[in-house]
């Protein structure tokens, strides 16, 4: 992604209502609240990800993958049933992101990195950018440092966070959404837990480099 | 990503095109390969032994998070490339050597240690982090992917 602007909040820009409406709208698509309406609320489920999806026919009691199949030819056709799921995902998400979903996100999200993180909000579109695309946001982060926007500590920080779990949403809906429909819990609980834990893993980063590295940054 | 690809039109339809395309060569650049390649590692491995030893002799470990040893191989192949992790999960979940609750585990793992070699190049490099703080990120990311193992453990368990 060569440019972030449509992603993420620009300096002193705000997200709109309309940044917010997609914010929801991305919430109930991704969160599994509207799967398996009840008969009378059936039509709530055209906001549902796992619902659009659908299912394949059946031949003989199992899909086209069919069952007990083994290496390269079973792997082929089962990656081929991965096409619907990533592309609809993907689809989605293009629509979401440039109605500003993003920039709601990266709006909610910018509060909690100066206390937690002990960096400036201004490194919040390097954030949001790299849950879409590691490489834009390596690139908007080296951007701010040769800028001296942020220092070195901040630099190495925000790197950890970028670092555990990069490309987090684009990688989670795309590639790991080929297990989704082995999961046991709702496909919203490991997101959130791996957003936490990116902010987990940065302010342990923190910790250690105001303890073990201090004469780095003296 | 696909909001690069989108920009010159305002249209909804051709922005949720965009993407579907986005995604089509997502699955075809990198998903197929990746998983057709993971199912042959596993099948290798199947064949060789090693997920019969690492059942054996790995399960102590990977108790832990309530996993199975051949869970291992999955951690392994995601450290690689997060393809190829999902792909081996896939595999041995098809072959009933993981079930759905092993999957759910995992879940967090698969993205939060996934593809650090090629991330070190992408990410690190690009950043111009110094390479001396590169261990340290690398170990905060396995250990975020284990401790987000550990509380999926709870958390699966409460939804059973």
């Amino acid at each position: 992604m060569a440019d972030s602007s449509s992603v993420g909040l620009q300096p002193g820009e705000k997200p709109t209502i309309g940044a917010f409406i997609a914010f929801l709208l991305a919430l109930c698509f991704f969160s599994g609240v509207f799967y398996k309406m009840p008969e009378a609320y059936k039509y709530l489920g055209s906001l549902d990800f796992t619902t659009l999806l659908g299912k394949f026919g059946t031949a003989g009691g199992a899909t086209f993958v069919g069952k007990g199949g083994i290496g390269a030819r079973q792997g082929f056709l089962f990656a081929v049933s991965l096409f619907p799921g990533v592309m609809t995902a993907m689809g989605l998400l293009a629509v979401l992101s440039h109605y500003g979903a993003l920039k709601a996100a990266q709006f909610l999200m910018t509060p909690l990195l100066k206390p937690i993180l002990g960096i400036s909000g201004i490194t919040g579109l390097a954030l949001i950018t790299d849950l879409q695309s590691t490489d834009a946001g390596a690139a908007l982060t080296k951007g701010l440092y040769d800028e001296k926007a942020i220092d070195m500590k901040s630099l190495v920080i925000m790197s950890a966070w970028q670092y555990a779990g990069a490309g987090l949403i684009a990688n989670y809906f795309s590639i790991a959404s080929a297990l989704f429909s082995a999961f046991l819990i709702p496909v919203w609980l490991p997101l959130l837990l791996m957003l936490c834990l990116k902010f987990v893993g940065g302010f342990l980063v923190r910790c250690v480099l105001n303890t073990l590295y201090r004469k780095d940054f003296e | 990503m696909a909001t690069a690809q989108v920009k010159q039109s305002g249209n909804p339809f051709d922005i949720f095109i965009d993407g579907l395309r986005q995604g089509f060569r997502i699955v075809t650049n990198n998903l197929l390969p990746n998983v057709v390649m993971a199912f042959i590692l596993t099948y290798i491995l199947q064949m060789c032994g090693v997920l019969t030893f690492l059942g054996k002799y790995c399960g102590g470990v990977m108790g832990i998070f309530d996993l199975p040893g051949q869970a291992l191989t999955v951690l392994c192949a995601t450290w690689l490339s997060c393809g190829a992790g999902v792909g081996v999960a896939a595999s041995l979940l098809q072959s009933n050597q993981l079930t759905p609750h092993d999957i759910s585990i995992m879940s967090p793992a698969l993205l939060l240690m996934a593809s650090q070699i090629q991330y070190m190049g992408r990410l690190l490099g690009v950043a111009d982090v110094p390479k001396r703080y590169w261990p340290m990120l690398m170990v905060n990311s396995i250990l975020m992917a284990c401790l987000g193992m550990f509380i999926m453990r709870f958390v699966v368990a409460a939804y059973a």
